[in-house]
């Protein structure tokens, strides 16, 4: 057997700074790659807006960026949900200016660069729930339509507020299929005026810190949480402040189905879907829907005159 | 050898459901793609079989096979509404079901197809063959709760619906030409 040199003996408190420094790397390792795989995961757009955090105090679990911009209800271009994001690539929204008109002391048309300068933006984490039965929570960003709405200062005979979506058929393919369309257009929808001055109703510009994706309904929607999506509007024309409750698209389609109020309500039933429990996307396992989608504390008030089975 | 191809035919959506489900993970919203896709193949396959004596005469050999392929189908569509809708739920699954003229009509297409897969065998086949007519009446139902599950339709959806005029037509043509020779 060959004698050992002592030279060759590693001196043990070198071998021991080997072995930390080998299981320093391996960490390191680890941690970037969880986190390299965690961004990937998530898939998180690169934020372009300046906003007030949401500090989530529900702890709501926030849908994917992917999941909500690859899965969208937006008639004007196709009624397939996958299909709208491709197809609203081509859609044009610079210099978008909304109409604000009606019964109003201060009409105004407004570019909405300029509206987003206006107000300060915060985020607002919120429940999302289909009249179809599906769900997601979305952490919108925008600012509350009340403050828009003190700005035009509305006569006193002003009693509901309707919403236009834009009626351009060089931009939404269903638009131009004249009889054929899926809808009638442009798409109308109608607040009473409490419920747009229910500091939960959000005028939203963007979502996971970026401005909105066309699918999502850019550049401006609106966003009202304790009803069903179709309500919440999307890509805004124009604005009017009325006297007379309007008729909304979906109204207008189908009243024996949709109503004005569209409260989420999981004892009313759609005669169709059911509206007990909701299938939060990406959830193999569907979940129960709360009254008014779990805001019953901040908008019950406003509907304790008013029976809810039958005003749908 | 053409029977095994077939048989793999028929198996594509299958596999592509099962690729895009637990594999790509591709489908937002889980339940309504499997509704989606096991019932649009279900139809398909169905309305395929008794179309094959107007055009396929020669896959008429493999119309069983098809038309089980079209039950299976329509059972894991009625597993996905069982399991994953009502949470395997008895009573309220129930409940739905007698609430909702879509989803009734869907179970009693659902009842008519297990009839006729049950009486497939050979020996069932000879003595109640001629009840396998109920198909008709099965595709009618179901064209109806497919147009019913929407929430308005589409300009694919008309297609489809026009397609199955058309067919109806030449069907009912052929049947009274038959009859008046």
């Amino acid at each position: 057997m060959q004698q050992l040199n002592p030279i060759d003996i590693t001196p043990e408190i070198l071998f021991n700074q080997r072995r930390s420094f080998l299981k320093l790397g391996a960490a390191s390792i680890i941690a970037s790659s969880t986190l390299m795989e965690l961004m990937a995961k998530e898939n998180l757009p690169l934020p372009n807006l300046t906003f007030k955090k949401d500090p989530n105090r529900d702890h709501l679990k926030l849908n994917t960026f992917k999941q909500i911009t690859s899965y969208n209800n937006f008639y004007e271009f196709t009624t397939s949900k996958r299909g709208v994001k491709a197809l609203a690539k081509d859609m044009n929204t610079e210099a978008w200016t909304i109409t604000i008109d009606g019964l109003v002391e201060k009409p105004l048309t407004l570019d909405v660069e300029e509206l987003m300068k206006k107000y300060a933006l915060e985020e607002r984490i919120y429940r999302f729930r289909c009249v179809e039965g599906w769900a997601m929570v979305v952490p919108w960003i925008g600012f509350e339509l009340q403050k828009l709405i003190q700005d035009v200062k509305p006569l006193k005979s002003a009693k509901y507020v309707q919403f236009w979506t834009k009626y351009d058929e060089e931009m939404f393919p269903d638009q131009r299929r004249g009889i054929f369309a899926t809808l009638t257009y442009p798409y109308t929808e109608g607040l009473r005026m409490d419920e747009a001055l229910n500091p939960l109703t959000l005028l939203a510009v963007g979502l996971y810190g970026k401005t909105l994706e066309n699918q999502n309904g850019a550049p401006i929607r609106l966003v009202v949480p304790w009803k069903y999506g179709f309500k919440s509007i999307k890509s805004i024309d124009k604005i009017s402040f009325i006297e007379k409750q309007p008729l909304n698209t979906w109204q207008k389609e189908n009243p024996k189905e949709f109503g004005f109020y569209a409260n989420v309500n999981p004892e009313v039933d759609h005669p169709r879907w059911s509206q007990k429990t909701e299938r939060v996307l990406g959830k193999f396992v569907k979940q129960r829907t709360l009254l008014f989608n779990g805001y019953e504390k901040e908008v019950g008030d406003m509907y304790r005159e008013m029976d809810l089975r039958k005003e749908i | 050898m053409i029977r095994g191809l077939i048989f793999l035919l028929l198996l594509i959506p299958f596999i592509y459901l099962v690729l895009e489900l637990f594999i790509f993970q591709r489908a937002i919203d889980p339940i309504k793609y499997i509704y989606t896709v096991t019932g649009a193949t279900a139809i398909t396959l169905l309305f395929f079989t008794t179309t094959l004596s107007l055009w396929f005469k020669k896959l008429i050999k493999y119309r069983r096979m098809i038309g089980l392929f079209g039950f299976f189908y329509a059972f894991l569509h009625m597993c996905n509404f069982f399991i994953l809708d009502m949470n395997a739920d008895l009573l309220f699954a129930f409940k739905e079901t007698i609430d909702k003229p879509f989803i009734y009509l869907g179970m009693i297409s659902f009842l008519l197809l297990f009839f006729m897969a049950a009486t497939s065998t050979k020996k069932h086949f000879r003595k109640y063959r001629k009840y396998h007519k109920v198909l008709y009446i099965v595709l009618i139902l179901t064209t109806i709760h497919f147009v019913m599950a929407q929430k308005s339709l589409s300009v694919s959806q008309y297609g489809y619906l026009s397609i199955m005029f058309v067919i109806a037509f030449y069907k009912i043509k052929n049947i009274l030409v038959t009859k008046r020779t």
